[in-house]
Formats: structure tokens, C-alpha cells, sequence
């Protein structure tokens, strides 16, 4: 098509300046064309990576050449370009088909923007000329903002609606923000049946000290021996060792016989996560699915569970999902961010799942306790939960206050009957719950209210 | 043609060229095809067996008027199959006779005195023809059925497939003038490694549809009657809609599309029979448990299908 046979970025750079050019008198921006195709190209292979494409780095490099090959005049020849090296199996073909529209929309209305206004779609005529698909991380932190007059892109509606775009190099927030300060939440009411919505983030990826707090934690929890033994006066094995030393100081005659049992260093956890629209906005969402997996992966054994208005068994896709649930539950579109109804949860867990919870299972809840269902239901389900379970922890993400008081009808419904109640927002409090439990064991003095990081703040202690 | 005039070479042009060689291909396989030449990177093509993976290289070779060098992959292909050997007997012999010695070509050995590890010794495989390939126009190799192969035979092609270059120990590296157009066939009996993927275009070929698959059974098989040629489609296409253990592809079409039109020899345009579909039937489908499905309701839906033909395809 062009006579350009070095398929460099040099060969890019022509082929998006020829394709801008194409049936125009004016004289386009060819620097900001090309910008806008590879910023567009990038959030197009960001986006199927957000959906769970494995898109190499170098394809994107790729899929820029065959661009300049192309052209961009012919929706279905750049649609053929992209698929031939973006996708590299027939299951990815689904995520492309959904986020091509979307793509070709931004790509189009850009550069007719592009062509039309020699200002461009940004100010950014007097930065450095980037050099090729390989620098273009940096100019993505500028949003070239080409939808505002914009027709909507034809989206089939099979997927999330708002298609959201995640840049790789995009820091994520891993804090625990109030509702307040989220400011989208303001628009928000918590009811009792609210709006619930597809999943629509991906899982963060936390760092090595988070990932060491969460593991802390499933270790001070744990409830199911392991293969290590330890010295005991009523063990329910010999310990030969020991007993073949003592026996030196009888004569070889094994008198004393110490006995071993199994330390506790596995748990069975059965974990419960409130996804009401009240939690979802107080943390982060992404972490959220971040500690679920960690707790999945790191437990011996984890029964997952989300709820909100109706309870749903998600053990399976955590299993699946490999590291990304937030991709496996997308793919099994489940909901969330409805309303919260706590007791209805626990009497489908019952009714449902009864073999979830037994007496070596820790059941671990995530909710903040903003029950709007019957206080009843709630106090029967929360009796069951304690009588049938190991130990019933509850980590509520206002607890982080100093000052909380469990005084919300849930809470103090669901207080008298939990071994230990902690505030959690983000993997570090997990820390903080480990030490307690570790110092303490589950069954003393632990809680929200014993947390040291708090005491500065608040001079008092609650009484759980 | 050559490599320089590939980069060159345009989309309708590529079109024109797979029509000369009698081969149908839609939008999406022309534009992947010519990104492949254009941009030179080798070209993975997967789907289901049957589907004109294998004919797209021939194809390719035909239409440009170059050399096909295939290589059948199976389980427990090694590099020596693949690549190269050294013809141990006429190393032996020249060895014997003084004519060569085992020194390797940097050794010591004296002036007159020539290595037996020399081009004269090797028995080129393959790939190592593909990359030595003389000729105006570059090869077409074509890597049939890379999926059979272990994975060791995958990681020592990319290599070959990044660079075209393949490194000999005692030889040195045998780098290609004119790098071949590389065409990777997978009827994905497994996954490939991504480091293999990465390097390829993609290209995933699907049974065509009814009116692509009537114009290839109208060119491959002129000999059947046209209306004859539309319900033999249109019967294939309802077969696909079962879901059969092995679905009836393009190759299978054209085997049964053969059959029908050697069997009937003076009653060329009489529509097909529920008879003539089950007596031929063993042209489709491969399997036992497929053809116990075929009972005689579906038989009639077949024939319901060919009998409405005519009208999907002035449709």
C-alpha cells in the first residue's frame, strides 16, 4: 500500500500520517495523529488485558507496524490487523469483538479531531516527539479527551457497560478511603435492594509486606494440625526422640515416654464477603479481591462467599482464577454492590452450604455491619454461625476509626456471639490482628479495641 | 519476487493471486496474509482440521511461483530431522581415504587437508534448505501440525523463526539471505508455548460459510453439477449445526462433493436422495459415534436443507 518497506516505527509514523492525510486539504497535525493512534492502540491492548487477553508487550509494537500496513481508513482491515497480533487464541476472540467498537469509535472521532482542529485533541504540540510505540507509557497519563462531542460508541451491552480504562502504568490506591472522601459514593443510597452491578475492577496486585500480613494472619488463625509436632503431657503419639535420650539415664530402659500431638499451623476458613454498596465504597475494592485470593491461596482449605442481598458461592472461581479473580468473576458475572441483608446471607449459608462451617472451620467475615434486613434473621444466623464454627472472627472496615463503637443494629446484634472483632481496611491491619492473636490466642483478649495503633488516638477501650 | 517486492506487495493484489490459484479466501485471511509478507513474520494459522490450513501454504508457494518445503511435525521430531545431519557414511569414507579430517573447520589441520564438517558432509533438512534456499523468491515453509511436536521442538524453532538463522556447533551459523515465508499450521491438540506466539501473526480459520464453501466446492470440484454443488453444501452446513465428535470440514465437503459426483454419471442434475446421502455418508463423518447419530429424522431434515439450497443462495 505504501512504499515503505522498514516496518520500524518510522513505518508506523508514515502509515498513520498517510492514513490522517487521506481525502483532507488542510493540513493535518501528523504528530498528534500519530500520538493519538498509539495512545488509542495502547488502551485498546490495556483494556483486553484488563479482560484477561495475554497481550505481549512486543504485540502491541506489532500491532502498530501492521497499522502502518493497513492504514486506518478500513474498519474491518484494522480490525483483521489487530486481531492478528493482539490475539493469539480462539477464546480471546469474545474480549475483542466487545472492546473493538470502542477502540475504533476513540480512534476515529480523534483523528477527525485531529484533522479539523490544528490545535489537536491536547495542548501537547511543544513536548518531545515521541520516538515510537515502545516510549509511548508517558504521554497515556494525558487523557487526549476526543469523546466530549462525540456520538456514545456502539457497545453491545453483553459487557460491562462503561468500558473502563486501565493504563498498566497507572498507580493503584491501596488505602482504605472513607466514603466520604470517595466522592462518587455521595451520589449513593444504601437500601436494602440497591443497584447491583457487574464487577468491573481487576485485582490488585499487593506487595510483599501485605502479602506477609495476610499470611500472618491465616497462620495466627489456624485450627487444623499440620504435619509439625510439638512436645505435650497429653499427646496422642510417642515422641521416639526424646524418649530414646531419656532412656540413656535408665539403663536403656524407656521408662518416661513423652508424648507429641500436632501443632495447629492449617486453616480451614470459610470466608464471608459483604459486597453491599455501604463496603464496596469504604474499601478498596481491588484489594478487596486481593486478600480473598491471598486467603484462598495461603488457607489449606477456603470456602469464598460474597453477599449482599443474595449469597454467592464463589470458591470456584477463586480457584480458577489464578491470581486475577476479579477476571474469573466477571467471566461468571456475578453481581455485586447491592444492599446489605447480613441474616439472609447467614440463612442461605445454612440452608445452602451447611458443610462450609464445622468445628475446625474459622468463619471470617468482611462486612461493615450496616444491616438494613430483619435484626431476627441476623441473631439466628449469627448463633448458628458461632455455635457451629471453629472460631467466628469479623473484620469490619470502620473499625479502622478510633471512633468506632459497634452500636449500628448489626453490630451490636452480632457483637456478643464473635471471638474477635477487627477493624480492617487494609492487609497491614491483618498484621496488627495477627500479633494480637498470636500474643493472646483467638478465644482471649483481642479486638478492635485493643489495637495499639489506636490507643494514642483514643485513650478508652471498648468492651466487647 | 523478492523479499523487498513483498513489502510492497498490496492486499488486492495478494486477492488476485489466491483467485489464480483457485483458493477462496475471506477479508480476514487476505489481510493477515499480507501483513504476514509485508511485515515478514511468520504466520501461525490455527482451526479445526479440514479447514484449508495446510492448502493456504501451498497455496502461497503456488501463487508466487516458489519452492514449498514442508515439514510434517510428529511426536518426537528432533532437530536432526528437522534441520540437518551430517552423512556420517561419506565422512567415514573421506576420512579413511585422506581426503578429509575430523578437525573441525578452525582446527589445526594441515592446508591440503579438508574438514569432513563441511556443506559437502551435511544432509540438509527442512529447515535448513528453507534458509539456503537459492531463487529470486523466497521459499515458503510451511510447519504443518506444530502442535504434535514436544515442546523442545517448538523452543528450538524460535530461534529459527526470531532471526531465521540456526546455529550448526561444528559448522558456525547458517544465516538466510532471503529470510522464507513461514506458514505454522495447529489443529490445537495443545497449547503452544507464548514465547512461540508471540513471534507469529494469528490467524484462527473457521468452516466458511455456506456461500464461501459453494464457491470453493463450485472450483475445486467442477465436474459436480452447480445446483448439486449447493445442496451438498447446504447439507454439510446442517451436518455442522449437530454437534458431531468431529465436525465435517472443508476437505471432507470436497471428498463427499467428489464421491456425489463420480456416483451419479447420467442423472448429473437430479436433486440428492435421503438414499444417495446415507450411501456416501462415510465422506463426512469419521466416526462411529457420529454416525450413529444419523438417523433417519435427521436424514430428512438433510434433505429438507439441500432441497432449500437453491434459494439461500439466490438469497
Amino acid at each position: 500500500m505504501h512504499g515503505d518497506s522498514d516496518p520500524t516505527a518510522g513505518g508506523a509514523d508514515e502509515g498513520v500520517d498517510t492514513a490522517a492525510t487521506h481525502g483532507r486539504e488542510d493540513v493535518p497535525d501528523f504528530r498528534m495523529a500519530r500520538r493519538h493512534v498509539l495512545i488509542e492502540l495502547l488502551r485498546f491492548a490495556a483494556q483486553l488485558r484488563n479482560d484477561g487477553v495475554t497481550v505481549p508487550t512486543s504485540a502491541t509494537l506489532h500491532a502498530a507496524q501492521a497499522l502502518s500496513v493497513v492504514g486506518l481508513d478500513d474498519r474491518s482491515h484494522v480490525a483483521d490487523a489487530l486481531r492478528a497480533t493482539l490475539l493469539s487464541e480462539p477464546a480471546e476472540r469474545d474480549a475483542f469483538e466487545s472492546a473493538f467498537p470502542t477502540f475504533w469509535h476513540r480512534l476515529r472521532s480523534g483523528l477527525s479531531a485531529v484533522a479539523t482542529d490544528h490545535d489537536g485533541p491536547t495542548a501537547g504540540g511543544d513536548d518531545e516527539r515521541e520516538d515510537g510505540p515502545t516510549h509511548a507509557d508517558s504521554p497515556v497519563a494525558e487523557d487526549p479527551g476526543v469523546l466530549e462531542d462525540a456520538e456514545p460508541p456502539d457497545i453491545d451491552d453483553s459487557g460491562d457497560g462503561d468500558v473502563e480504562v486501565r493504563i498498566p502504568t497507572e498507580r493503584r490506591h491501596v488505602t482504605g478511603d472513607r466514603p466520604a472522601e470517595t466522592g462518587e459514593s455521595d451520589a449513593r443510597r444504601y437500601s436494602a435492594v440497591g443497584g447491583r452491578q457487574r464487577v468491573d475492577i481487576d485485582t490488585a496486585q499487593l506487595t510483599e509486606s501485605e502479602l506477609t500480613a495476610i499470611d500472618r494472619f491465616v497462620d495466627a488463625l489456624s485450627t487444623v494440625p499440620g504435619r509439625r509436632r510439638r512436645q505435650s503431657t497429653a499427646g496422642d503419639r510417642v515422641e521416639a526422640r526424646r524418649a530414646l535420650r531419656a532412656s540413656l539415664s535408665t539403663g536403656g530402659a524407656p521408662i518416661d515416654l513423652p508424648e507429641s500431638r500436632p501443632t495447629l499451623s492449617e486453616l480451614r476458613c470459610c470466608l464471608l464477603v459483604d459486597v453491599s454498596g455501604s463496603v464496596l465504597d469504604t474499601v478498596d475494592r481491588s484489594v478487596l479481591l486481593a486478600f480473598a485470593d491471598r486467603l484462598y491461596d495461603s488457607a489449606r482449605e477456603t470456602d469464598v462467599f460474597l453477599f449482599d442481598t443474595e449469597l454467592v458461592d464463589v470458591t470456584e472461581q477463586f480457584a480458577r482464577g489464578g491470581g486475577d479473580p476479579a477476571a474469573a468473576l466477571r467471566e461468571a458475572e456475578v453481581q455485586w454492590g447491592g444492599g446489605t441483608q447480613i441474616g439472609e446471607a447467614f440463612t442461605t449459608l445454612r440452608a445452602r452450604h451447611p458443610y462450609a462451617v464445622d468445628r475446625r472451620t474459622v468463619v471470617v467475615v468482611v462486612s461493615d455491619g450496616l444491616d438494613v434486613g430483619d435484626p431476627d434473621t441476623l441473631a439466628d444466623g449469627i448463633t448458628w454461625l458461632a455455635q457451629r464454627a471453629g472460631a467466628l472472627v469479623w473484620l469490619n472496615p470502620l473499625a479502622v476509626s478510633p471512633a468506632f463503637e459497634p452500636q449500628s443494629r448489626g453490630m451490636s446484634t452480632s457483637v456478643p456471639y464473635l471471638d474477635a472483632l477487627f477493624g480492617f481496611a487494609e492487609p497491614a491491619d491483618l498484621a496488627e490482628a495477627a500479633r494480637q492473636i498470636e500474643q493472646r490466642g483467638l478465644h482471649g483478649q483481642v479486638g478492635y479495641e485493643y489495637d495499639r495503633r489506636l490507643v494514642g488516638a483514643d485513650s478508652g477501650g471498648g468492651s466487647a | 519476487m523478492t523479499r523487498e517486492a513483498f513489502a510492497s506487495l498490496s492486499g488486492s493484489d495478494l486477492r488476485e493471486r489466491f483467485e489464480t490459484a483457485e483458493y477462496v479466501a475471506d477479508d480476514r485471511t487476505v489481510t493477515t496474509v499480507h501483513l504476514a509478507l509485508t511485515l515478514g513474520r511468520p504466520l501461525l494459522v490455527e482451526g479445526p482440521p479440514g479447514s484449508g490450513k495446510t492448502e493456504l501454504g501451498k497455496v502461497l508457494a503456488s501463487a508466487f511461483d516458489t519452492e514449498l518445503i514442508r515439514l510434517q511435525c510428529y511426536e518426537g521430531l528432533t532437530a536432526e530431522n528437522a534441520l540437518y545431519e551430517w552423512n556420517y557414511t561419506k565422512q567415514l569414507l573421506a576420512v579413511q581415504a585422506n581426503e578429509g579430517t575430523v578437525a573441525g573447520r578452525s582446527g589445526t589441520g594441515h592446508d591440503h587437508e579438508q574438514s569432513v564438517f563441511d556443506e559437502e558432509y551435511l544432509l540438509e533438512r527442512p529447515l535448513l534448505r528453507a534458509l539456503t534456499a537459492e531463487g529470486e523468491t523466497p521459499p515458503v515453509l510451511l510447519v504443518d501440525e506444530i502442535d504434535r511436536a514436544d515442546e523442545e521442538f517448538e523452543a528450538f524453532l524460535l530461534e529459527l523463526l526470531s532471526d531465521f538463522q540456526v546455529s550448526i556447533p561444528e559448522f558456525g551459523t547458517v544465516s538466510a539471505e532471503q529470510p522464507p515465508v513461514v506458514v505454522l499450521t495447529s489443529n490445537r491438540t495443545r497449547g503452544l508455548s507464548d514465547a512461540l506466539k508471540r513471534r507469529c501473526l494469528y490467524l484462527h480459520v473457521e468452516p466458511p460459510s455456506f456461500e464461501a464453501e459453494y464457491e470453493i466446492v463450485r472450483r475445486k470440484v467442477p465436474e459436480l453439477d452447480g445446483a448439486v454443488a449447493a445442496e451438498v453444501c447446504a447439507v454439510v452446513d446442517r451436518l455442522r449445526e449437530e454437534a458431531f465428535l468431529k465436525q465435517p470440514g472443508v476437505a471432507e465437503t470436497l471428498d463427499w462433493a467428489r464421491a456425489v459426483a463420480q456416483l451419479r454419471q447420467d442423472d448429473a442434475d437430479a436433486p440428492l436422495s435421503t438414499d444417495e446421502i446415507e450411501r456416501t455418508l462415510g465422506c463426512l463423518i469419521k466416526e462411529v459415534e457420529d454416525l450413529d447419530r444419523i438417523d433417519a429424522e435427521l436424514l430428512e431434515q438433510l434433505q429438507t436443507a439441500a432441497a432449500r439450497a437453491e434459494d439461500r443462495l439466490e438469497a
